[in-house]
């Protein structure tokens, strides 16, 4: 049955080993992806989001990363234990993936055809003539207007969302399965940022891919994920559907996300609620759940036991000691009281 | 309503296009800021949004006289800053103070961050050494940072106090007024949240004036009082905080937030986006008429190709740009309502 999952990422754990000490990038993700399904994945900077990607994508350059454990099945075959020969087989292929920065992503020297061209000359075994056809169509189909010349153009010719459109088009090249978005939209302006998710939802209709979007922007995560995965330091907290993420959200982490977004549509301005202090350094992770120095509603139990991820309700799960007790709620949780002397702080 | 601090007129800021080498003799410039005019009360903030290449930050720019706009005029307390030279610039820009963007970029290395925070009153010369330095660690504790960390260089912190030591900075001379640029853009949620919160409460603490310009919307809803929206150089439309976001009047205002999406996955799938198509054109040849018109959803012509549509009032404290302004609400709180 394994076989029939798309994409399977089982405690997947991978540290970096620098001189510093041991960077727990990415430490037991786990999730699972269907074809055709769009994946949000959440957390700030140095949560392990992008990390988690590369490691899948066998991107990471090792040393100084090292898998520690855990595996990525691709349609049942692990993607780690593959040779560098296998891995280039799926990678631009049937997994590929759009980077942030559409500007340091294309290479400036070669022309944007030239560069579409080439996974298909690649994986497809296309001739050149062919392949620079079928990139025009591809400029074409991610709307760039005027691909007959634009295909002859230089990145630097084109603008930041053209490029990404380019970028778009580069890595749907393939028709791959998995698509991997990593924050494609952040460098955007969101007029823009319209667009291209736009574009995306329409390309994956057609092509039927999955798609792994990472984001910090909750708003983006709202309008286009199926299923959210929430990061912090390395682990997953809080994975469910949109909709159970969104309206019962289970961790305090996730809460603290929400309400740290200032309120549309209001009367009066309200204070907004951050999280305090600061993500944790990745080589010193906080011993018990790593959330716990800036979680209000932390018990002495948290900062001594790691919790386990549990499934609450319906594929709706946390990592948190106290997911899914009654009471514990967005709306209800009450703070433990913080001394007033360490308030002051933040 | 509180005494209008800063008046800018028809401010008006072009570059020389330096591209070619007949570019600069036909005269082709790049129109950043191409006659804004806007004034922000004493007490309040006042925020401009829109995309890169809008001309918000020039315009913010212009103001300080960190740039020298190429015409137009800006009173600040009834002095007309334009004109001023030598003793009395410098006198002004002790009131005019600037949070930049980029915490990483804004903070010279090699100083510490007392050096960094007193920096400004050494200019000045405001003090002794030993009250410059209990002033920096008295700035440094309201901005929420640790006071003993005086002597520690800018790398030893993270963006977010980073953009606590810029806000310090600005803070130091006491100023009335601060044009923050983009002071949170680079920050992640949890610490944006945090120093929007900081820059509330200093504005109350401080009596202090905004002038708030980011692309976010969401952002600047929240900290403005007033918010002035640009497009490629010229302002579109001015409301109140909550008149904006209830009832835009401008076809680019209404799609610029109808794009924002909203962290409420129901609401979202019912929600209508208005789709421009194509880039923002280049400020170096705008459009005729109306600059929007080629993006426009609603526009007409040849009026809108023509005619140059002028800063009108559409309702009470609500003014816009546009031949056929009128409201079209984009947020609508309840999906139930949004079928309709």
């Amino acid at each position: 049955m394994a076989d029939d999952k798309l994409l399977v990422v089982d405690n997947l754990t991978m540290y970096f080993h620098t001189r510093d000490g041991v960077v727990k990038a990415v430490d037991g993700v786990s999730y699972e992806l269907n074809s055709g399904e769009t994946l949000g994945v959440v957390g700030e900077s140095g949560s392990g989001k992008s990390v988690t990607a590369l490691t899948i994508m066998r991107l990471i350059p090792m040393p100084p990363g090292r898998v520690e454990g855990g595996d990525v099945l691709f349609r049942g075959e692990s993607l780690l234990k593959m040779s560098d020969n296998e891995i280039r087989k799926i990678r631009g292929n049937r997994i590929a993936m759009v980077f942030q920065d559409p500007m340091t992503s294309l290479n400036p020297v070669y022309r944007i055809g030239r560069q579409i061209a080439e996974p298909l000359i690649l994986h497809k075994g296309m001739s050149k003539r062919d392949a620079w056809a079928r990139a025009v169509e591809l400029l074409d189909l991610v709307g760039i207007p005027h691909p007959e010349s634009r295909v002859k153009d230089y990145p630097h010719q084109f603008s930041g969302g053209m490029r990404q459109r380019v970028m778009i088009a580069m890595a749907l090249a393939n028709d791959p399965d998995i698509l991997i978005a990593d924050e494609p939209t952040t460098a955007l302006d969101v007029t823009i940022q319209a667009q291209i998710l736009e574009l995306m939802e329409e390309l994956q209709k057609r092509i039927g891919s999955a798609i792994i979007l990472i984001t910090h922007d909750l708003g983006v995560v709202a309008d286009m994920a199926d299923n959210v995965l929430v990061m912090y330091a390395g682990r997953p907290v809080e994975y469910g559907s949109v909709d159970q993420l969104f309206y019962r959200p289970l961790h305090p982490y996730t809460w603290g996300l929400m309400d740290s977004l200032p309120e549309y549509d209001v009367d009066e301005k309200s204070k907004l609620c951050p999280i305090k202090g600061q993500p944790p350094s990745l080589i010193n992770v906080p011993s018990g759940c790593s959330f716990h120095p800036r979680c209000p509603f932390a018990q002495p139990v948290c900062s001594t036991d790691v919790p386990e991820y549990r499934i609450i309700e319906g594929g709706h799960g946390a990592a948190c000691h106290f997911a899914g007790d009654p009471g514990f709620t967005r709306a209800e949780a009450s703070p433990v009281p913080v001394p007033a002397a360490e308030e002051v702080a933040w | 309503m509180s005494e209008i601090l800063l008046d800018v007129k028809d401010l008006v800021k072009h570059f020389p296009v330096q591209q070619g080498v007949l570019a600069s003799r036909l005269g082709k410039k790049c129109r950043a800021v191409d006659g804004v005019s806007f004034s922000v009360r004493r007490g309040e903030t006042l925020g401009l949004v829109g995309e890169s290449g809008s001309g918000k930050s020039t315009a913010g720019r212009a103001i300080m006289r960190l740039i020298e706009p190429t015409s137009g005029s800006v009173t600040f307390e009834g002095i007309d800053v334009l004109k001023l030279r030598g003793k009395s610039l410098k006198d002004f820009r002790r009131n005019v103070q600037v949070i930049f963007q980029d915490p990483y970029a804004s903070l010279n290395p090699r100083m510490t961050i007392g050096e960094i925070v007193t920096e400004p009153l050494k200019i000045h010369r405001i003090g002794t050494r030993s009250e410059q330095i209990k002033q920096a660690k008295e700035l440094l504790e309201i901005t929420g940072l640790n006071p003993e960390h005086i002597n520690r260089y800018p790398h030893e912190f993270s963006g977010g106090q980073r953009q606590r030591i810029g806000i310090a900075r600005a803070l130091a001379l006491r100023p009335k007024l601060i044009v923050a640029d983009e002071p949170v853009s680079a920050l992640d949620v949890s610490i944006q949240a945090q120093v929007l919160n900081l820059l509330g409460k200093l504005q109350d603490e401080f009596d202090l004036t905004y002038l708030f310009i980011a692309h976010d919307l969401s952002v600047v809803q929240h900290i403005s009082d007033e918010i002035a929206v640009m497009y490629l150089g010229r302002i579109v439309e001015i409301a109140d905080w909550n008149m904006l976001y209830k009832e835009p009047y401008h076809p680019y205002t209404q799609s610029l937030l109808s794009a924002v999406p909203i962290p409420d996955p129901k609401l979202q799938r019912t929600r209508e986006r208005i789709l421009l198509v194509g880039d923002p054109p280049s400020p170096i040849d705008p459009p005729t008429g109306c600059r929007f018109h080629t993006r426009c959803p609603i526009a007409q012509f040849p009026i809108c190709a023509d005619v140059e549509p002028e800063l009108r009032e559409v309702a009470p404290g609500h003014t816009a740009a546009c031949h056929f302004a009128k409201p079209f609400p984009i947020l609508i709180k309840d999906p139930e309502d949004a079928g309709e």
